[in-house]
């Protein structure tokens, strides 16, 4: 017999927000002891009561997803009407990525940097559509389903962070590559003339904006994070209590191994 | 008012029936039609939570949470709620007397 509680499953299957989701269980809970209890004073036994009150008040598929459908955002709510939820996940994503790294590329290209190697470049290009992606995904996500598991969130910190690092990274090599390509030939007069002379300053200059483009794509990707924390937060405090409802549940009667409740599972209003 | 099916609006006229009588739980509410029908309807699987939810969202019921540890939900009929119980009860009445004397060969003016 399975040991998992039986309002696990709804928990899991309802991409409602956090806070939604812990309403709905801690209401369901409270009528499933309610009705069992009703149920046992008027002469079921604890486990028939069990079972009933469970077959009647734990959602099934199709009341979540009419559930779903009443408390998923707006945008999630005509999506989910046009049947285009997940394809606007794609689509949303694929779009951000591509005007990033389009737009990227363009301005690494027209900044005047022509010494900045391809192999900076683009691989710039693709942390930034990365980078894009990574929070468009998150937006979007929350937008049509109002909902970031945990298990997601983790992914979207790790890998923003993950992308910062190398955006920073490939910023700091690319600024390298142009000032060992830009300086080393003015080695002889650097020694020879003051430091601000012009081919050394705009030497300098090229280093820094290469840099700058590694920097201005962690900046980019570290203000994304920040726009999402505050809400990301409210989220965990629901998830954390919706963690501390299942761990201080005792365990309960499981539905899945008892083949009544399909059984009668018909001709319920 | 947007198109529903007649089950949805027979199901959503339970709800407000019951609660015209007073506040009541979810599974209060469940039980009642279950008894008071003489089990001819009844709420199995959670279909009644998506029905209080809509009803709430539309305002024709209130919901308050009770309790610190362990919250519970009550709900109440709005004003909204009561007239919309009126019409409903009103109109599927003679949406039935319709077709039973359809069904039966009566003519209904």
């Amino acid at each position: 017999m399975s040991r998992e509680h039986p309002l696990k499953r709804v928990e899991r299957g309802l991409k409602v927000p956090p806070r939604r989701r812990l309403d709905l269980i801690e209401e369901v809970d409270a009528d499933v002891r309610a009705l069992q209890a009703e149920l046992e004073r008027r002469g079921r036994t604890p486990g028939q009561a069990r079972r009933a009150a469970l077959r009647q008040a734990v959602p099934d598929d199709r009341a979540l997803a009419d559930l779903e459908a009443r408390h998923a955002p707006p945008l999630g709510r005509w999506a989910g009407a046009t049947g285009w939820i997940d394809r606007a996940v794609v689509l949303g994503v694929a779009l951000a990525a591509t005007l990033a790294g389009f737009i990227a590329v363009i301005a690494m290209y027209g900044s005047g940097v022509p010494l900045v190697p391809a192999f900076v470049i683009w691989p710039l290009a693709v942390v930034i559509a990365a980078l894009a992606a990574n929070l468009s995904w998150a937006v979007i996500q929350l937008l049509v389903h109002g909902d970031l598991r945990p298990r997601q969130r983790r992914l979207l910190w790790t890998r923003q962070a993950g992308l910062v690092v190398a955006a920073v990274a490939l910023g700091a090599l690319g600024a390298a590559w142009v000032g060992r390509v830009t300086l080393a030939p003015l080695e002889p007069q650097m020694w020879a003339e003051p430091m601000w002379e012009p081919p050394v300053l705009e030497a300098v200059a090229r280093m820094a904006t290469v840099a700058g483009t590694g920097l201005a794509a962690a900046v980019f990707g570290l203000f994304g994070w920040l726009a999402l924390t505050p809400r990301l937060l409210t989220d965990e405090e629901a998830e954390r209590r919706i963690a501390r409802f299942f761990a201080q549940a005792r365990p309960h009667l499981a539905l899945a191994s008892d083949p009544s409740v399909d059984n009668e599972h018909r001709g319920e209003s | 008012m947007q198109q529903i099916t007649l089950s949805k609006r027979i199901n959503e006229l339970l709800v407000l029936a019951v609660l015209d009588h007073g506040p009541a739980h979810g599974y209060q509410i469940a039980l009642s039609v279950e008894e008071r029908t003489g089990g001819a309807f009844s709420f199995q699987h959670g279909t009644l939570y998506p029905i209080l939810h809509r009803l709430e969202a539309e305002g024709r019921l209130q919901s308050e949470w009770h309790g610190e540890r362990r919250r519970r939900k009550t709900y109440h009929l709005t004003a909204a709620g009561r007239a919309e119980l009126a019409a409903g009860a009103e109109e599927l009445e003679r949406q039935f007397q319709a077709l039973f004397g359809l069904i039966r060969g009566t003519h209904v003016a």
